[in-house]
């Protein structure tokens, strides 16, 4: 508040009021009405007009809102990792609209562990009067100590070993939803490049001290993919960003095309999730059943950095990332979640899955649980902070995302 | 506008500087010979005595007033001082802001379904757009009818065909008749095969751009909107404003900008009111770019207007079906906020439970279970943080004012088709009348209208028991005083009762002209101990009679702020 409009209020005080507050500027003006005692106050203000300015706080606040509200920022954080098990990761990112809607992104990140992603995206999100989306993405991408623990349930933590990959990729994908609403028709190709490498500054073994490439396959491989995948869905949650009712069932048919054809496989994603409100929301039951299939095609391998997994901040989120692999895998979860305000959720959850050698033995049978509880912050559309402690026979984890966890 | 940024030790020092020239002020008064009652009291119209056409259009973020309103407004203790813009009669005099209809003036049926519109409504014969719509949560154009004038095009959502325009429609008859600045508004039709674009329509893109308006733009916008089964689209239709757009105005502070804007907004009763007002009507989104102020002339001078311009979140009508808590909770509220994260949400709140009728054009609204004083909007205003019993008391008394029949004359402009959704929404209009005037009339000592005949007999009128929100017996009990209009002083004369609202004068009153008295009028009624506290009434003695010069409900100040924010449930 200026000094003048301190005056104001003073002036006000004395004269707008009931008369038990008889004015001062009243008299030593010699103002005889109740208007006039209100125009010298009003007097006294045009001498001091300004015009509005905002606070430095507002300021930002409004610069803040016209990048959400009507446009990108060019300059804006990025957090997505090269790899899951990489650790807390810092990023940034430049956009910038090439067009109308049309947008190139260039970003990268990297990890406390060292993992490195650069890339960039271009985005046409209104094609086909608005039923289509297209995304050009190309890039690089580095783990330097992605875990791995064998095949199959068994396992044990003592037997990590870590293992260094190195792919640049470049995709096209388009997304089509024909009636706008409930229907999701995905394709996409890549071509990639996997450079399967020792582990650097590990303080786990090197997959290669550990295994030959006769028992594990891909140990040391450089493959090329033409991978190429179609996705079939039906979708009517209110945004899969954040959703408090509706579901999402589809599949997803992968085909990996290795031009040595030493690694070309296909792969089967089937995916439900499903959100109950109860209570008129106040509480959901979030549900999600996700199963991924492999199948190598004739006299060729799944290499073991591309087999089916749970455990991750996504999955099973008391576990390791890749805690478990191998070539197919099973993950069902389960959340309660209990809205706090418009803007901040909790939720109690429950992961259990498994992988398999066969898919007969996809069953309920000697699955891994865990459990936990979670914060997450959010708008109508987005999950931009998600906190978690879950805890699993093999410890506890903090998972702290950017992303909701289905 | 000087936002009142009530955290920030300026302004804490401003408020301090406040209270002490207020003081300061009563203590001079009570010692010099100043006037206590001016001639021109009650003033009937706040003057707006310079000129403010230097005043420029500013932004008031959405994003900032909302996170400003949630946590900071929200924790605001309430001054407990009297809104400053009422004149000595506790009412509010007419202004740029306000203008006294109902409950002042009779409003006839046909005066409330006409509401603020003066003008033709547009011919939809030919629309031609110019522009996209940049406020308000519904979807919609800018566009000029066939006549060539600017309207404001608003469209309903499908899950609530003829909701959101019927809101808009029926809320801006009532808003008026409240005494609000409003646009004019009418339900009209938009249909696209008469629809064209203007050369120069642009809209702005995600890339800052504007580009020009395409059919695509227009589909985008009515694959989003209620259909016809004809094509065509009911739209409410708010013409374009006389003089230039300002921007909306902040519910704290004054424009810096305006010299005649010299009353703190959270400090105008109009705006406190709003907090009852929006509990009747359930207007929950109360925020700066719901307002709008204009520069217009008036009398050869340029002045500025204030608007609340968009008052369609009312009734129900919000941005989902499936807001179930709006109009129980801030966005952001700490108390269930706590309760609900340490019972796990076992701890029910009123709105998981409360019954909903189901009309598709009506929303989320009931009269059962509302209870006004446990209503929020969206976020917390400082006005709304401010008002105090003998605000909401004058509020109650025009929304008791509002007759059945006033009220199913505003709900019929909604034009709804399903005339059971329009009893309905009058019905509820009703209910929560009757609760807002249940809770408000006797929470303060109801005296009003108090005249003295020539003989110095008191009669008054006790609005409570009058609108039926109080029953039971009462005793009025009258202390008259002799008043020194130059100094202040009052001086016993005698104390008078009665069963009835008319009081006999003491013998000993003064009756010549120039003269002043002062009654203090208590209600001794078992059931509203908040009745003892008196009302006080000045009276000066002119030739033709006694005047009222002077009524106060309650204090200059309350010696704690309200607790108005309790809830009763």
């Amino acid at each position: 508040m200026h000094r003048h409009g301190l005056w104001i209020l003073f002036v006000v005080v004395a004269g707008v009021t009931d008369g038990a507050t008889a004015s001062v500027a009243a008299q030593e003006t010699a103002v005889a009405t109740r208007e006039a005692v209100i125009e010298q106050a009003q007097i006294e203000k045009s001498e001091t007009l300004h015009p509005y300015v905002p606070t430095r706080t507002e300021a930002l606040f409004n610069r803040a809102e016209d990048i959400l509200v009507n446009g990108v920022p060019r300059w804006h954080p990025f957090f997505e990792s090269a790899y899951y098990g990489g650790g807390f990761t810092f990023g940034v990112g430049y956009a910038h609209h090439v067009s109308s809607y049309n947008m190139l992104d260039v970003r990268g990140s990297y990890t406390v562990l060292g993992y490195k992603r650069i890339e960039a995206e271009l985005t046409a999100p209104r094609l086909f009067h608005r039923r289509g989306s297209l995304s050009l993405l190309g890039g690089w991408r580095e783990a330097t100590q992605a875990a791995f623990y064998g095949f199959g349930m068994g396992t044990a933590l003592d037997n990590r070993a870590d293992f260094d990959f190195r792919q640049p990729y470049g995709s096209a994908t388009l997304t089509l939803r024909p009636t706008r609403r409930l229907l999701l028709l995905r394709g996409s190709a890549e071509v990639s490049q996997w450079s399967q490498r020792p582990a650097e500054g590990s303080d786990f073994p090197s997959v290669e001290s550990k295994y030959t490439p006769a028992t594990l396959p891909g140990l040391g491989t450089t493959t090329t993919y033409l991978h190429s995948q179609g996705t079939v869905g039906f979708d009517w949650r209110t945004s899969p960003g954040y959703s408090r009712r509706g579901g999402f069932y589809g599949v997803t048919l992968h085909d990996y095309a290795d031009k040595d054809e030493r690694f070309g496989f296909r792969q089967v994603d089937y995916e439900a999730i499903q959100d109950v409100p109860i209570l008129r929301e106040a509480w959901v039951i979030s549900l999600r059943a996700i199963a991924r299939t492999t199948y190598a095609k004739s006299d060729q391998q799944v290499p073991f950095f591309l087999l089916p997994y749970v455990g991750s901040g996504s999955t099973m989120r008391g576990f390791t990332s890749h805690r478990f692999r191998d070539q197919n895998g099973l993950t069902l979860q389960g959340e309660w979640r209990i809205m706090a305000n418009r803007f901040m959720d909790t939720a109690v959850f429950y992961d259990t899955g498994k992988v398999a050698a066969q898919r007969a033995d996809l069953d309920l049978h000697g699955m891994k649980s865990d459990y936990g509880f979670g914060v997450r912050f959010h708008g109508p559309f987005t999950t931009p902070l998600r906190v978690e402690v879950a805890r699993s026979p093999e410890g506890a984890r903090l998972v702290v995302a950017t992303s909701p966890i289905f | 506008m000087s936002r009142s940024s009530f955290a920030s030790p300026v302004l804490r020092a401003a408020r301090l500087m406040l209270v002490v020239g207020a003081l300061t002020v009563c203590a001079r008064a009570v010692s010099t010979t100043s006037p206590h009652f001016y001639p021109d009291d009650p003033i009937e119209r706040e003057p707006e005595s310079q000129d403010a056409s230097k005043a420029q259009p500013y932004f008031i973020g959405s994003m900032y007033e909302m996170t400003t309103n949630l946590f900071v407004t929200a924790g605001y203790k309430p001054s407990g001082t009297r809104a400053q813009n009422i004149n000595t009669i506790d009412e509010v005099p007419n202004s740029s802001w306000f203008t006294n209809r109902i409950g002042t003036a009779s409003v006839t049926v046909d005066e409330i379904a006409r509401g603020p519109n003066r003008g033709a409504p547009p011919d939809p014969s030919h629309w031609i757009l110019t522009r996209e719509k940049t406020s308000g949560a519904h979807p919609g154009f800018t566009a000029r009818d066939a006549k060539g004038e600017t309207w404001f095009l608003e469209f309903d959502p499908p899950y609530f065909p003829e909701g959101a325009t019927g809101a808009v429609e029926v809320a801006t008859k009532i808003f008026w008749a409240l005494g609000y600045n409003q646009v004019e508004t009418f339900l009209t039709t938009f249909d696209p095969r008469r629809a064209t674009f203007d050369e120069r329509a642009t809209i702005r893109r995600p890339s800052g751009a504007r580009t020009p308006f395409t059919n695509d733009d227009l589909n985008a916008v009515l694959e989003q909107v209620a259909k016809r089964p004809d094509g065509t689209y009911r739209v409410v239709a708010g013409r374009l404003l006389p003089g230039k757009i300002l921007g909306g105005f902040q519910y704290d502070g004054t424009r810096p900008d305006d010299p005649n804007d010299v009353v703190p907004h959270e400090h105008r009763r109009e705006l406190r009111a709003l907090r009852v007002f929006g509990a009747w009507t359930n207007l929950t989104d109360l925020k700066a770019s719901n307002t709008l102020d204009t520069l217009v002339t008036d009398h050869d001078r340029t002045v500025v207007k204030h608007y609340l311009q968009d008052v369609g979140s009312t009734f129900g009508m919000c941005n989902d079906l499936y807001e179930w808590d709006l109009s129980y909770e801030h966005f952001i509220q700490g108390d269930t906020t706590r309760r609900r994260l340490l019972s796990f949400g076992f701890a029910l709140s009123p709105w998981q439970t409360v019954h909903y009728v189901e009309y598709p054009s009506i929303g989320k609204f009931e009269g059962d279970v509302f209870d006004p004083r446990a209503w929020r909007p969206q976020t917390p205003t400082t006005a709304y943080m401010e008002l105090r019993d003998d605000d909401a008391f004058w509020a109650a008394r025009r929304v008791a004012a509002f007759s059945d029949e006033l009220i199913r004359a505003a709900v019929h402009t909604g034009e709804f088709s399903d005339a059971a959704a329009e009893k309905y929404l009058g019905d509820v209009l009703i209910k929560r009348r009757n609760k807002v005037v249940s809770a408000y009339l006797p929470a303060v000592n109801p005296i009003v209208n108090p005249r003295l005949d020539r003989s110095g007999r008191l009669s008054f009128e006790n609005a409570a028991t009058k609108t039926g929100a109080a029953t039971g017996t009462a005793v009025y009990h009258a202390s008259w005083f002799r008043f020194d209009n130059a100094t202040g002083e009052t001086e016993p004369v005698s104390e008078t009762q009665s069963a009835t609202t008319t009081i006999e004068p003491p013998p000993d009153l003064a009756t010549s002209a120039g003269g002043f008295v002062a009654v203090d009028v208590s209600i001794e009624n078992a059931a509203y101990p908040a009745w003892r506290r008196p009302v006080r009434s000045h009276f000066r003695r002119e030739t033709a009679g006694w005047r009222l010069v002077g009524l106060s409900h309650l204090p200059e100040r309350l010696p704690s702020a309200p607790d108005l924010h309790a809830s009763t449930r």
